[in-house]
């Protein structure tokens, strides 16, 4: 007959009370099993965060009823290559918005990279300024001043994205910066909700192709549609119809894309590390898990020989290492929040230039950490615990007569 | 009183330990009849056996030969988890150096046997304050074992022995680490659990004093009994 599982309970709990509230006997080695787990979780949702910042600012970028065409294949803005033939051409597309003169609501753009000095070490940093035709302005969803005023248009005057301004120097209202031969004024910064649009520098697109020696040269062009759902028939038009080797991808869908492959990238680093990482921690709580057990051999031998069984033995000290890897994961956590969470970060996004955005903390990727302490714990604490069911009963009994 | 039969039976017992590729006997062919309420006192020098005799009795050990049986059950036919629930219900262990878990308080410790009943909380802890009061040491029960005395402490030792009832003890040199004045007042709280409560008592001891109390005492020398001594006055 099997044990009445509360009996099983009782004696579950009353062993990892007697576990918990011997911890003091082994303060040094419980406390570097909490901070090398402690460890592996900050460095973890370092990465996680990283991802899921990076991912929520390109995947807060973009809207669906706007289409950006590139060159087939073109991964990102900068690689892509659109003729004046092309642009004609797809100004006739269906689904289009258009103006109360019939003309279609579209902005052709360019990418460029510049260089500007950061404040923060004086090192160089390349970012993207982009060229936007006259009226494309409008084609750019949630981008609003936040000081200062807009281009004109012919002129070389930029506007500056938040995340930028302060961050590099000669950016901020009224400066002067160069970049190559070029001189520009600022004359705005702009928000655009977090976006990646924040990490963009904006000028005149015809300006740009002049002081950059690049006439002519369209890399993208964003285009307004009727609603939403007039998408697939405007995709159909461009890659089917036309078929001139050009692409067509909803605003969002194109940023998504680029989301997905640099986060891929960053948690394709930042797993192995923290696996890497654990799997030290967890021989760090088997070592400690393992004291523990030859801490407690009398006592243990004592339940047993009392009529505890081996399931209660096994479960307090496993329950012992969970909870100790689970103090670590807390106090990981509660660092990596209070360090990290909205942590300015940047990295090189597409195009190779420097995309601003925030770490970001969420309920799932500390869930996610929370996982892998716990698996540290099961993996430290799994064999002490048999170890511990398997302690000759008569190590109970003092003499040996 | 007890009147349930008890009756430890050692039949042709042998026992043998590893050392290295060999084996040390321990005792061969041994055997022994323990009355329901006896109080049999086993003495003898280091390596004679005693604390064995009791390991295969609480059913901690097993035998390499012959058959071990309590109340007509023959433990060697059990299987662990029947043996470890009929050892939580049948024998109370008392232990040279008390064993009592430092961390939890006295009363905590005696309470352990009886989490494996269904007693309720409230239950348990009458039980427990009222085990506590029979060991003299109901003003005792929140301290931790390091607060206590070694008397003290054999006296809880005694109270989680006897907690859930069993009608056997087994005391392996139960007052090996004590004085002779509270050596003596655990022999005398022993003698009256036998006398009064009718427990069983199986007692290895070095301690002379112990006949004193004992209804038998047995020499074990070399794996087997070569003197006894009978003190009918006292049962």
């Amino acid at each position: 007959m099997p044990l009445p599982m509360t009996s099983f309970l009782r004696q579950t709990l009353a062993l990892t009370r007697s576990n918990l509230r011997s911890l003091p006997r082994r303060t040094g080695i419980a406390a570097s099993m909490v901070l090398s787990v402690a460890l592996v979780v900050i460095v973890l949702l370092a990465f996680l965060s990283m991802a899921q910042g990076f991912r929520r600012t390109l995947q807060s970028t973009g809207a669906q009823d706007i289409a950006v065409v590139t060159s087939r294949g073109a991964f990102s803005e900068s690689t892509s290559r659109l003729s004046t033939r092309q642009i004609h051409m797809l100004e006739a597309a269906p689904g289009l918005a258009r103006k109360a003169d019939g003309r279609a609501l579209t902005s052709e753009e360019l990418l460029v990279p510049v260089d500007a000095i950061r404040t923060s070490d004086g090192q160089t940093a390349t970012l993207s300024m982009r060229g936007v035709a006259p009226g494309g302005m409008a084609l750019h969803e949630g981008l609003t001043l936040s000081q200062g005023h807009m281009f004109t248009p012919g002129s070389a005057e930029i506007i500056v994205g938040d995340r930028l301004a302060g961050r590099y120097r000669d950016l901020g209202i009224g400066q002067h910066i160069s970049f190559g031969h070029s001189t520009w004024t600022v004359v705005g910064h702009f928000s655009a909700g977090g976006s990646a649009f924040e990490s963009e520098i904006m000028a005149d697109a015809g300006t740009v192709q002049a002081m950059f020696d690049r006439p002519g040269d369209i890399q993208s062009m964003r285009a307004k549609l009727t609603s939403a759902a007039a998408f697939p028939a405007f995709r159909d038009y461009v890659e089917t119809t036309l078929d001139m080797g050009l692409s067509a991808r909803t605003e969002k869908d194109f940023f998504a894309a680029q989301a997905g492959n640099v986060s891929r990238i960053i948690l394709f680093l930042g797993w192995p590390l923290a696996v890497i990482m654990a799997f030290g921690a967890a021989v760090g709580a088997m070592t400690t898990m393992l004291s523990s057990v030859s801490d407690r051999l009398t006592e243990i031998a004592t339940v047993r020989a009392l009529g505890y069984a081996r399931g209660p033995v096994f479960l307090a000290t496993l329950a012992e290492s969970l909870m100790l890897t689970l103090v670590g994961c807390a106090l990981g956590s509660a660092l990596a929040w209070a360090c990290l969470n909205g942590f300015g970060a940047s990295t090189r996004g597409a195009g190779n230039t420097q995309l601003a955005f925030q770490l970001t903390f969420s309920g799932m990727i500390v869930g996610q950490a929370v996982v892998l302490a716990l698996l540290i714990g099961v993996a430290g604490g799994g064999l002490p615990a048999l170890r511990a069911t398997r302690i000759p009963l008569r190590i109970a009994m003092s003499g040996r007569g | 009183m007890d009147t349930i039969h008890t009756d430890i039976e050692l039949a042709s017992v042998s026992k043998s330990y590893p050392l290295g590729r060999s084996r040390v006997p321990i005792f061969e062919d041994l055997t022994l009849h323990i009355p329901t309420g006896d109080f049999l006192a086993i003495m003898g020098p280091s390596g004679s056996g005693k604390s064995t005799i009791l390991n295969l009795i609480g059913g901690i050990d097993q035998a390499d030969a012959g058959t071990i049986s309590i109340g007509g059950t023959a433990l060697g036919r059990m299987g662990e988890r029947a043996l470890t629930r009929w050892r939580a219900r049948n024998i109370g262990f008392v232990f040279q150096f008390y064993n009592l878990m430092p961390r939890l308080s006295a009363a905590e410790n005696v309470e352990l046997p009886l989490l494996l009943t269904p007693l309720s909380a409230r239950e348990r802890r009458e039980r427990v304050l009222t085990i506590l009061d029979i060991v003299g040491l109901s003003d005792r029960a929140r301290h931790l074992p390091s607060e206590l005395s070694g008397g003290q402490q054999q006296r809880i030792g005694i109270a989680r022995a006897v907690a859930s009832d069993p009608r056997i003890l087994l005391c392996d040199e139960p007052t090996g680490d004590l004085d002779r004045k509270s050596a003596n007042e655990i022999l005398d709280l022993l003698q009256m659990l036998n006398r009064e409560l009718g427990k069983t008592i199986v007692m290895v001891t070095h301690d002379d004093s112990a006949t004193r109390v004992a209804r038998r005492t047995l020499l074990l020398d070399k794996g087997r009994f070569v003197a006894r001594q009978e003190m009918p006055a006292c049962a």
